[in-house]
């Protein structure tokens, strides 16, 4: 790594130094040393000579004319009409990224209010039953039979077909099926003594509700 | 802020004190003590006549509804020229910052009661100008033109002094590799600051 010599930090000094000299804002000192840097440094010299023209030039008024009290009724006549001004200026003031976010919320909000128009329209009974809900009643004439394992599938359907009952549950856990007429005209107590009467039948008893 | 400076920037303030009790000739007053200033600011930044009037009068309605809220921790004019930055910078984001064809351009870029001299000034400086960024025409009218401080140009560009001072240094290089000297002179083509 190499240091610069004194002489040229002292150009790079008075290089930082120049815009502050020129413009008024450095101090006495500053203004002095610099002084003296140019008297004896040809480069700095010329830089400063570009720097003072660059400022001249800078301070000399726009070239693109623009009327101040043309301007000045607008504005004020502006100020009479707030309002829609303020409207304007916030709907200009929403960039592009406000209106995608804009767009996403209400996309959001479409599909929610898509997903609950769903749910309303769908069957709302849920597929569970709490303990506190009364269960749902039984089919009247409902009976719970027990079949022997070794009943055909064949006996068991012919058996239903013949006393006119339909398979409304089951089987449970101990194999118990829940039969019901399937014409309500049949008497249940009598469907209940051929059953008990039936071979391979171990169980039949009548559903009572619960109270 | 020193002294000196509060006391320069005074009669600014109490105009901003009065805009904020509703007084529109102090408004009047006030927008036509900067109309120039911001005018050449913001010609840094767009050729359009029509962008740079609409730019002041964003920038004072602003500053006509935000009037009371100036505490003057900054100059007045900082305050101003912020606003106006941020108005130009957004009204670059609307109408593009590339100028108007020159046949929607007034007649004379140039002001009639320019001297020769100004107007080669002014091409000289054009020249200059037209290699720089949108940020480093702003510094560089902010520190030569209206004479602000490092501090005062990131307050208004709302930046570290640091990238001022970035800004500021590429500008001046860019400058001097680019502008022809003093008259008779070639360009100096140097990489790098002393």
């Amino acid at each position: 790594m190499t240091f610069p010599s004194n002489s040229e930090r002292d150009c790079v000094r008075a290089w930082e130094a120049m815009p502050w000299v020129l413009q008024g804002s450095a101090t006495h000192e500053q203004g002095e040393w610099l002084e003296g840097h140019l008297a004896q440094c040809e480069a700095c010299r010329r830089e400063y000579d570009q720097q003072s023209r660059l400022r001249l030039a800078m301070s000399l008024p726009s070239d693109i004319p623009v009327d101040a009290n043309i301007g000045l009724g607008r504005l004020l006549a502006r100020l009479d009409t707030p309002e829609p001004q303020e409207v304007r200026l916030r709907s200009r003031s929403g960039n592009w990224l406000n209106r995608a976010l804009v767009a996403v919320v209400l996309l959001q909000a479409l599909g929610i209010g898509a997903l609950g128009m769903k749910l309303w329209s769908a069957d709302g009974s849920p597929l569970y039953r709490t303990l506190s809900q009364e269960a749902p009643p039984a089919a009247p004439g409902a009976i719970r039979v027990v079949p022997d394992t070794a009943m055909t599938l064949a006996d068991w359907n012919a058996l239903l077909h013949a006393l006119r009952l339909k398979v409304v549950g089951g089987p449970n856990d101990v194999g118990a099926y829940t039969v019901a007429p399937t014409d309500s005209a049949s008497a249940p107590r009598t469907t209940l003594q051929q059953l008990r009467a039936t071979r391979g039948i171990r169980l039949a008893e009548p559903v009572i509700s619960a109270p | 802020m020193n002294d000196t400076d509060i006391d320069a920037d005074a009669p600014d303030r109490m105009l901003l004190q009065r805009m904020s009790a509703g007084d529109r000739v102090a408004l009047g007053v006030l927008y036509r003590s900067y109309h120039g200033r911001l005018c050449r600011f913001l010609s840094r930044l767009t050729r359009r006549p029509d962008v740079i009037e609409e730019v002041i009068n964003d920038c004072f309605w602003i500053a006509w509804q935000k009037a009371g809220t100036f505490h003057g921790d900054s100059r007045v004019s900082t305050w101003l020229m912020g606003i106006a930055y941020r108005c130009g910078l957004k009204a670059l984001r609307q109408h593009g910052d590339e100028p108007v064809e020159d046949d929607t351009l007034p007649e004379q870029r140039t002001p009639a009661h320019d001297l020769d001299e100004d107007r080669e000034l002014r091409d000289w400086l054009g020249k200059g100008l037209d290699r720089l960024s949108a940020d480093q025409r702003t510094v560089i009218e902010l520190v030569y033109g209206v004479g602000h401080t490092l501090d005062e140009v990131a307050v208004i560009m709302q930046c570290p002094v640091g990238t001022v001072k970035a800004r500021l240094f590429h500008a001046r290089v860019k400058l001097r590799n680019v502008l022809p000297g003093l008259a008779g002179e070639t360009p100096i083509h140097r990489e790098n600051a002393p």
